[in-house]
């Protein structure tokens, strides 16, 4: 009777918020857990529960297999909000929970995870599945070290959970020594956009976990990501499903022979697919049954005066997201300008740990068609310090003090598309940002 | 003058952009017109440690600090005899616990070098901005993210102004003995306190000519 009740609660809290406008993906749950906080393990699972889970792409690879499901005619409970936390899946689960029979509605509950919270949010055991896509640095104050991660997931599945991981990368196949349920792995060929020789100074996981020695890689992707082995305990990745024939320009790879669409050109679009395509098999559907289809954009590209503008995606504390947002900047050959610079280092957290922007290399920047660089932001002493000590020429770094005159300084000292590094929850992140791009999006250039 | 610095376990022990130090100190050399010479050394690499003048060595992973003290052990006497000749050696974060008598780790009390008579022990997460005095040159600020607290009497580095010392509340915080540099300040401190880059670089250049 209490669950139900519960459940009823939880449904009418969320829909009261919905009719104030207000988020109603999270809070529900801090009313109900506080009644019952075993709530979750009294209401009836489908026979598929899967988790997606990593220190990035989690959300992006949880879209596109809840795509797959739905065009199999799957019924699929997923938290699209991108909420993952656990008042944030209580909320959900009770939402879509029948309040007579305590049934999930759906054939499938497929969730995006926090990888530091899982084993506070499900017991052992009520997982079927879980995904994991990477283990990299990550929110070093909340997270400590990348293995601490690492064995808070582990941890936090028994041999029930069947693990789908990115062998690719040298932590998350530390699963394939410590779990004792099924494993199926996936990976990446070697390409054109691998690169032999690792210039990222600070990789985690460059010892054997069997027998201490160094790993040889025989190319990689990004931050410890590639193929590796060690030559003392021929310690390797073995991987079962292999996303070959990569084509970033066209978007596209191959998975069984076959080829597969991707969302966008960088290689993280690539292993997301992979890891959503790989968790599919794993589920049953066959070659034949997985399509991916990605709609192409239909926002207005945006512009000042004449120069296209970017919006460069990267997460703060993470460093090898910020190497790829300089990997894409790169790849644009024409004259450039940037901008780099944030308000808060974390939306989760109070610190301000800035050590982070030292593990990014931003020698990068050191190129010529890089005109300008605009910092921008209540940090921009310390990005610009860092700049410097990467050898960034000092006269192409402009701080800027006043933000409101932004689109003047760009206009008036810079030249060539325009590339604006944000953060995930950009206005929250970077508030200096706001006025430049409200006025590039109403069209309005000039600041006044 | 070629000043020689050696960055130990470059590739365990790198956990916050540490490698920014050794850059640091490379700038501020070139900045005089001193070259430079840096030795990236790990793991079953050959130390000479007696030939450098700057030693540096950061924070890791826990399994990391373990690798690298198993290589490291082999040093111990070297690593005593720098120290003694008043070679600079730093070392930030948890490496620090190393150098002491033991640490405990999973709640196992694990053997350190035993060159000093500190010890470390286990905490809750100790995280923070903080503000330090260093009588020579002033203010120094940093950040902290450790697990541990070290117990050690004496030949304390910093007076703290502001967040943790070696023990959650004391008042104290580092390790020195001659120009063995030691601090759970982690991350690029010479980057973000130039004024203490810039004193080890003076006492390098002094002791060469």
């Amino acid at each position: 009777m209490k669950v139900r009740f519960l459940i009823i609660l939880n449904k009418l809290i969320t829909n009261v918020l919905k009719l104030m406008g207000k988020n109603a993906s999270v809070f529900p749950a801090s009313i109900i857990l506080p009644f019952d906080k075993n709530i979750l393990e009294k209401v009836k699972y489908p026979s598929v529960v899967i988790g997606i889970t990593g220190s990035s792409g989690k959300g992006s690879s949880t879209k596109i297999l809840a795509n797959i499901l739905k065009q199999n005619g799957k019924k699929v409970v997923w938290n699209k909000s991108g909420s993952n936390v656990k008042n944030a899946i209580t909320t959900l689960i009770l939402n879509n929970t029948s309040i007579i029979s305590k049934k999930i509605k759906g054939d499938i509950l497929l969730l995006e995870l926090d990888e530091a919270y899982l084993s506070k949010t499900f017991k052992k055991g009520m997982l079927t599945h879980l995904v994991v896509t990477n283990i990299t640095r990550d929110q070093p104050p909340r997270n400590y070290t990348p293995e601490n991660i690492l064995n808070k997931i582990i941890n936090s599945v028994d041999e029930r959970t069947h693990i789908i991981i990115n062998s690719d990368d040298v932590l998350v196949n530390r699963f394939t020594l410590k779990h004792s349920g099924k494993i199926t792995t996936f990976g990446l060929d070697k390409s054109k956009y691998s690169i032999d020789k690792q210039s990222y100074k600070s990789l985690d996981g460059a010892y054997c976990p069997v027998c201490s020695k160094k790993l040889i890689y025989s190319y990689y992707y990004y931050g410890h990501l590639g193929s590796y082995q060690c030559n003392n305990c021929n310690y390797k990745r073995c991987i079962d499903v292999l996303g070959t024939n990569i084509d970033l320009d066209k978007k596209e790879i191959k998975i069984n022979n076959k080829k597969v669409k991707i969302p966008g050109n960088v290689i993280f679009d690539a292993y997301n697919t992979l890891s959503a395509y790989t968790a599919a098999l794993v589920l049953g559907l066959n070659d034949e049954e997985i399509v991916i289809d990605y709609k192409e954009s239909q926002e207005k590209s945006l512009k000042l005066d004449n120069r296209d503008v970017y919006l460069v995606e990267s997460k703060n504390e993470n460093n090898i997201s910020h190497l790829l947002g300089l990997h894409t900047i790169n790849s644009y050959k024409e004259t450039k300008t940037l901008i780099l610079g944030f308000d808060h280092v974390s939306k989760r957290h109070v610190h301000n740990d800035l050590s982070w922007l030292y593990d990014i290399d931003y020698t990068e920047l050191d190129m010529e068609s890089i005109d300008k660089i605009f910092i921008v932001g209540k940090f921009r002493f310390d990005l610009k310090n860092c700049l410097l000590n990467n050898n960034i020429n000092y006269n192409k770094i402009i701080l800027v003090d006043d933000e409101s005159n932004l689109t003047n300084l760009i206009k008036e000292n810079s030249s060539g598309a325009i590339f604006v590094t944000v953060c995930e929850n950009m206005i929250e992140m970077t508030y200096s940002l706001t006025k430049f791009f409200n006025n590039i999006r109403k069209g309005d250039n000039n600041e006044s | 003058m070629k000043v020689k610095i050696a960055h130990l376990y470059y590739d365990l022990l790198n956990l916050y952009g540490e490698h920014a130090n050794i850059t640091a100190l490379v700038n501020a050399f070139n900045k005089k017109d001193i070259k430079t010479e840096v030795d990236l050394l790990t793991v079953d690499d050959k130390k000479d440690l007696d030939k450098y003048d700057f030693i540096y060595i950061g924070s890791g992973s826990k399994e990391n600090l373990i690798i690298a003290l198993n290589d490291l052990i082999k040093e111990k006497e070297p690593i005593k005899k720098i120290i003694k000749n008043n070679t600079y050696l730093l070392s930030t974060g948890n490496s620090r616990i190393l150098f002491g008598k033991y640490f405990e780790l999973n709640k196992e009390k694990i053997e350190a070098l035993n060159i000093f008579d500190y010890y470390s022990e286990e905490s809750n997460q100790i995280v923070g901005e903080s503000l330090m005095n260093l009588k020579e040159v002033g203010n120094i600020i940093g950040f902290q993210n450790r697990g541990t607290i070290i117990k050690q009497k004496d030949n304390h580095l910093f007076k703290v102004i502001k967040g943790h010392g070696n023990n959650i509340n004391s008042t104290n915080e580092g390790y020195r003995e001659n120009n063995f540099i030691s601090t759970y300040l982690l991350g690029p401190i010479l980057i973000r306190n130039p004024h203490l880059t810039e004193m080890i670089v003076n006492d390098i250049i002094k002791s060469n000519e």
